[in-house]
């Protein structure tokens, strides 16, 4: 498999969150992994103390204009995170336009990191930059109900409001959507949130439909950082897989999830002690440890078509 | 295993050397990699362009203060390679000593890189650097001859001079040695090379024992960058497994190095096309397609245990 990703997100010293969370594990899945470090930061910003320096949208063309200078600006895919400064993000988007001419096939999978839980941890003016210059550049897009709803200005109560909100960021751009997660009730009970996909498909005879799936995921009682960016990773490998089978690509996904957070989590309560909740520094996915599941991951959800 | 190195070096956008050479391999292995990168580049500076960023000695301690605020400044191995910069040099010095303090067991793992087939390619000042302060508080080393003879002031031109220098850099500092690549003739004529070891051990009785091997080395015709960032990191992970076989640990290092490399030049040679010679972004190490020979390297040369 010769398939050349750019990824361009941050980097921690110690942990697991952006480019530290994404590499390794499409590197071990066969991609070669070109990454731009957005920022180099000692861990990310849940633990007691953080420590860095960002890179500046200057500095983040200089890079690109070195790959560009070797006439090694090739891509199949570009995958983005957590960004906080919107000339940065600009940058971005010019850089990915340029690689769209390059490579007109290029998959952009980006996730638009805003917000949680009705709330935006990222300043408000990079709303406008993803809605009007980021999301119309992606092909895969995954967001959660708080970015999803932000994105299109329409609330999601019940499935139905879900499937039009994933319509309406189709019209903005993306081919494939995954609502990562929502607070639509579960059938399976209160131990489980749902989590939504589509991807629009073009029939044999040309018409356009679009298969969309629901997923079931089983929360657990843990704050973990880095998960989203797993996630956006896992997706892009096993959309590559599975290019036009979005229940594929999600049950292998989802399931790559659930063995990485499983191992952490036990790890964690482990390293905590009885009755402790673990710190953040112990609960960093155990990612190194999981490189067999994230090779191969025994499918342990199904999603279902509706 | 429950293994954590610290790892300074390059990060490059495109390409394997530095942090990109020795954090996938070590991950691997099952190995916990934090890497602070000393610079970003778009790629190494053997393209015709390159383009970048470096991190200052005040950078890299804020870094480093981030992790010890934290309280997680607990590390089993460092390793450090190519630098530029004497005052990051010595910030990283600093770095090791402290870290050496809160863990006495820690094993730092350094290519003093210096320069090669007999002449510099970092500044001058780096070299009493390396000599007086970094070397001092290694325990594994892996200079290339030039490299030895550099930090030793004594030539090499026979393998009991190889020998003498081993146990120069021994008394130096580092209990193991290993001088990557020489001119010394090889046994198997002149398409190989000869790569020596030293590891010094102390017995239960309190003694001292050395043990030395010899390995004799397929030169292959192309410039590689980010051999010598593979092998201290492959270095590092066969010795922990093999901490008291140099041998061994050499036979896996050296093995791994062998089908990473036949790999890349197989695959460069069918990039560039018959008759031509690779470039340097078709000759990067074939990394990633090479993880099932890092993860268990079939072992192709046998080290010779020499007295």
């Amino acid at each position: 498999m010769e398939c050349r990703v750019l990824s361009i997100q941050s980097h921690v010293v110690r942990g697991y969150v952006g480019n530290k969370s994404a590499t390794f594990p499409l590197q071990v899945l066969g991609f070669e992994v070109d990454s731009i470090n957005s920022v180099q930061f000692s861990n990310h910003t849940g633990y007691a103390h953080w420590k860095g320096q960002v890179l500046t949208a200057e500095e983040l063309n200089v890079l690109y204009e070195g790959i560009k200078l070797n006439q090694v600006n090739r891509y199949d895919y570009i995958l983005t995170g957590y960004s906080r400064d919107s000339s940065f993000l600009e940058t971005v988007v010019d850089i990915i336009q340029e690689l769209k001419k390059a490579n007109p096939s290029l998959v952009y999978v980006c996730d638009p990191v805003m917000g949680d839980h009705g709330a935006m941890y990222v300043p408000e003016y990079l709303l406008p930059v993803y809605r009007d210059k980021v999301v119309p550049l992606a092909d895969i897009l995954t967001p959660n109900q708080f970015e999803a709803e932000l994105l299109t200005g329409r609330k999601i109560t019940t499935e139905e409001d879900a499937l039009e909100v994933m319509d309406l960021l189709h019209k903005l751009g993306p081919e494939t959507v995954v609502l990562t997660s929502t607070d639509l009730p579960s059938k399976r009970g209160d131990q489980f949130l749902v989590a939504l996909g589509s991807q629009n498909i073009v029939k044999a005879d040309g018409t356009k439909t679009s298969q969309k799936i629901c997923m079931d995921m089983p929360k657990v009682d843990a704050v973990f950082v880095g998960t989203g960016d797993l996630f956006a990773a896992m997706l892009l490998a096993w959309t590559h897989h599975h290019p036009k089978d979005l229940k594929a690509a999600c049950e292998k996904t989802a399931s790559v999830m659930h063995h990485v957070i499983r191992r952490t989590m036990t790890y964690a309560n482990e390293m905590a002690g009885p009755g402790k909740r673990p710190s953040p520094a112990q609960l960093e996915l155990r990612m190194v440890q999981s490189k067999a599941d994230i090779e191969n991951p025994a499918v342990v959800l199904e999603a279902r078509v509706l | 295993m429950e293994c954590r190195v610290l790892s300074i070096q390059s990060h490059v956008v495109r390409g394997y050397v530095g942090n990109k050479s020795a954090s996938f391999p070590l991950q691997v292995l099952g190995f916990e990699v934090d890497s602070i990168n000393s610079v970003q580049f778009s790629n190494h500076t053997g393209y015709s362009h390159w383009k970048g960023q470096v991190l200052t000695a005040d950078e890299l301690h804020v870094l480093y203060e981030g992790i010890k605020l934290n309280k997680v400044h607990q590390y089993d191995y460092v390793l450090t390679g190519y630098t530029r910069d004497t005052s990051f040099l010595e910030m990283v010095v600093d770095i090791i000593q402290e870290l050496k303090r809160a863990n006495p067991n820690l094993v730092y793992v350094c290519d003093p890189v210096l320069g090669d087939h007999g002449s510099m390619y970092v500044p001058q000042n780096l070299y009493p650097v390396y000599k007086n302060k970094v070397v001092p508080v290694a325990d594994i080393i892996t200079p290339n001859q030039f490299e030895a003879e550099l930090l030793t002031g004594k030539n090499i031109t026979t393998e009991k001079d190889a020998v003498e220098v081993m146990d120069l850099l021994h008394a130096m500092g580092p209990d193991t040695v290993v001088i990557t690549s020489s001119d010394l003739p090889s046994r198997l004529g002149d398409r190989f090379l000869v790569s020596l070891g030293s590891q010094r051990k102390v017995r239960p009785d309190g003694s001292r024992t050395t043990q030395r091997v010899r390995m004799e080395v397929h030169k292959v015709d192309a410039v590689f960058v980010g051999t010598g960032d593979l092998f201290a990191a492959m270095l590092l992970a066969w010795t922990h497994h093999y901490p008291d076989d140099l041998k061994m640990a050499c036979e896996k290092t050296f093995s791994v190095m062998h089908h990473v490399i036949q790999r890349t030049i197989s695959y460069a040679h069918e990039l560039a096309g018959p008759g031509r010679r690779p470039s340097p972004p078709q000759l990067e190490l074939r990394m990633v397609q090479s993880k099932a020979d890092i993860e268990d390297p079939a072992i192709v040369l046998e080290a010779t245990v020499i007295s």
